[in-house]
């Protein structure tokens, strides 16, 4: 993370890019008839959505979460236990999901958070475990079947049935959440954040309540893990316990490393590749998973921290290059 | 007669890590203004009474007052924002920043606004940025790094980077600095260059430094404390401690008649 701390004025670069976001998503909306490919963007667009949310601990305080799945998890089944026990809209449960999560990560932060590096993570782990086994033993999440069946999957007047319909939301909720994570990096929680991540031992002895602002990046990231459970839902048509398993924390961590976890759209760059690049092997399903894995693999030796690394260095060569022709 | 005003008043400290006692029983005074030096040979417990001082050690026993506030009863965190300033001899400042970056986390303290006050660009967060970019300025000038604000920390000579670390405790105004172990490993240009910047900074501030190098406390300190084995041994001016027969000891080691 980067503190950018810019002076007033009008922000003419965060505008623009803001812009050519919205003509991407338009351009993809408008011209691709094609549901699956539009659905597959759809998803794409709410796992990065999940990455950006796993990078939040990983690139902002420079903690594994493994167990960021459990709110995945809630922010999958909140809307489908509400739609289907209770009647209520998905927008309705949404929002409870992100609430539930929010709320949830003060306590688990509160617990876990005094321990750090390995320590956390296998804290973290577990408590994915504990969650995957409540859901696979309740009632209301329709145990290991889990629930299925959603009538009417709409935020507002947008009904996310309609695969173009579904692209255009889930791409604009990323659009919106890049945008504010793009302040929350370049404001004084921010900044407390990366000073953090560096030394926690500075950082404390500069004033800042190292474990607060912790604490305060795991409340940021649990609703916005939620959001991507639910978004995923149009997608899935079910949530089953699965949602809640540690391996879906591991590919958003990949995802977050391959694009890089320093820089901001790194995660989303890297769930771009993480959902794509498989769909493009057209190889036998076991030859896939080996070649897919083999390529994460190189990625993460020649590019340790992220694709944006090799276009860098690319750049810095070819400076370099050109001041020593002149 | 005036009576002399004290920034540090600790008393009877003892610290304990399972059996072993790192601190004695220390007594100092530390007067408002003066640069004091904490010396003595290595395990000594000068940087366990420094740690103690700053709030990040809690001492087993005694009272420790920095400041007026009762330093054992508050988080470390809660110290530094009451004008307690810490350098460390390692990690003295955020390496994968520029130097602007470096000073702009140092900024912590002194800005209100929340993630809101950013998004909307609200007043709070443009008198924030306003207040950062005179104190960035006035800071960097006066430790000679304006022309590297843009620079990766990581990237500065060593005798810059400890620039840099004073910078980023200078930016939060602090009423009392604690330097651990600031000129190792400079050479002597450095270190003179480093001398004269703490008396520049040191103007109407409290300075505790933990040295090794005799010199730089000697052009330094008003006063030091010699400390052995946990305990303080002579309370006097540099020049006369280092004199001091138990200080001659300490750091060479007795006769061998002595000794035996």
């Amino acid at each position: 993370m980067k503190a950018l701390g810019n002076r007033s004025g009008l922000p003419l670069k965060q505008l623009g890019l803001i812009a050519f976001g919205g003509l991407l998503i338009a351009g993809i909306g408008l011209g691709f008839e094609s549901a699956f490919l539009l659905g597959l963007a759809a998803y794409t667009c709410a796992f990065a959505i999940f990455a950006l949310s796993v990078n939040i601990m990983l690139g902002g305080i420079g903690e594994v979460p493994l167990g960021q799945c459990v709110f995945f998890g809630i922010g999958s089944y909140a809307p489908a236990i509400v739609m289907q026990q209770g009647g209520y809209p998905f927008e309705v449960g949404i929002l409870i999901g992100m609430t539930v999560s929010a709320f949830l990560a003060i306590l688990i932060g509160w617990l876990t958070l005094r321990l750090t590096g390995a320590y956390f993570s296998i804290v973290s782990w577990g408590l994915s475990g504990v969650a995957m086994v409540t859901a696979l033993n309740l009632e209301v999440t329709g145990g290991p079947l889990g629930l299925f069946g959603f009538t009417r999957l709409a935020i507002g007047p947008f009904d996310l049935s309609s695969p173009k319909v579904y692209f255009i939301a889930s791409a604009v909720i990323l659009l919106v959440v890049l945008v504010f994570l793009a302040h929350v990096r370049s404001s004084r929680f921010g900044n407390a954040l990366e000073s953090t991540r560096q030394s926690s031992h500075l950082a404390q002895s500069l004033g800042i309540n190292v474990f607060r602002e912790r604490l305060k990046a795991l409340v940021l990231s649990a609703p916005i893990a939620a959001l991507a459970g639910s978004l995923c839902i149009p997608y899935t048509q079910i949530v089953t316990p699965e949602v809640m398993s540690v391996i879906r924390t591991v590919d958003a961590l990949l995802a977050a490393l391959i694009g890089g976890t320093s820089l901001l759209i790194g995660p989303v760059i890297g769930a771009v590749i993480f959902t794509i690049l498989p769909q493009l092997m057209h190889f036998d399903a076991n030859v896939k998973v080996l070649v897919f894995s083999l390529l994460i693999i190189f990625i993460i030796m020649v590019a340790p921290g992220g694709l944006h690394q090799l276009y860098k260095s690319a750049v810095a060569r070819y400076r370099h290059g050109k001041k020593e022709r002149a | 007669m005036t009576m002399t005003k004290f920034a540090v008043v600790a008393d009877g400290v003892e610290k304990r890590y399972g059996g072993v006692a790192a601190l004695k029983g220390v007594d100092i005074r530390i007067p408002e203004g003066s640069v004091y030096g904490l010396i003595g040979p290595n395990g000594a417990g000068k940087s366990t009474m420094f740690d103690v001082l700053c709030g990040i050690t809690k001492p087993t026993t005694g009272s420790v007052n920095v400041l007026g506030m009762d330093v054992t009863k508050l988080p470390a965190y809660a110290v530094a924002r009451r004008g307690v300033g810490r350098t460390f001899q390692r990690t003295a400042m955020f390496k994968e920043s520029t130097v602007r970056e470096n000073l702009l986390y140092a900024c912590y303290g002194k800005m209100q606004h929340s993630v809101l006050h950013r998004i909307f660009r609200l007043p709070v967060w443009r008198h924030d940025m306003a207040v950062f970019e005179e104190k960035v300025d006035e800071v960097l000038a006066v430790c000679g790094l304006s022309e590297l604000r843009n620079n990766e920390a990581s990237s500065l000579a060593y005798g810059i980077q400890r620039r840099l670390a004073v910078a980023i405790m200078l930016m939060n105004d602090p009423k009392i600095l604690f330097l651990d172990e600031p000129v190792a490993g400079m050479n002597e240009a450095e270190t003179a260059e480093f001398i004269q910047l703490l008396r520049t900074v040191g103007c109407g501030r409290t300075i505790v430094i933990v040295e090794h190098d005799m010199a730089a406390i000697g052009a330094l300190c008003d006063d030091v404390m010699v400390m052995v084995d946990g305990r303080a041994i002579v309370t006097d001016t540099p020049d006369r401690a280092l004199k001091h027969p138990d200080v001659i000891t300490a750091y060479l080691g007795a006769d061998d008649d002595q000794r035996w």
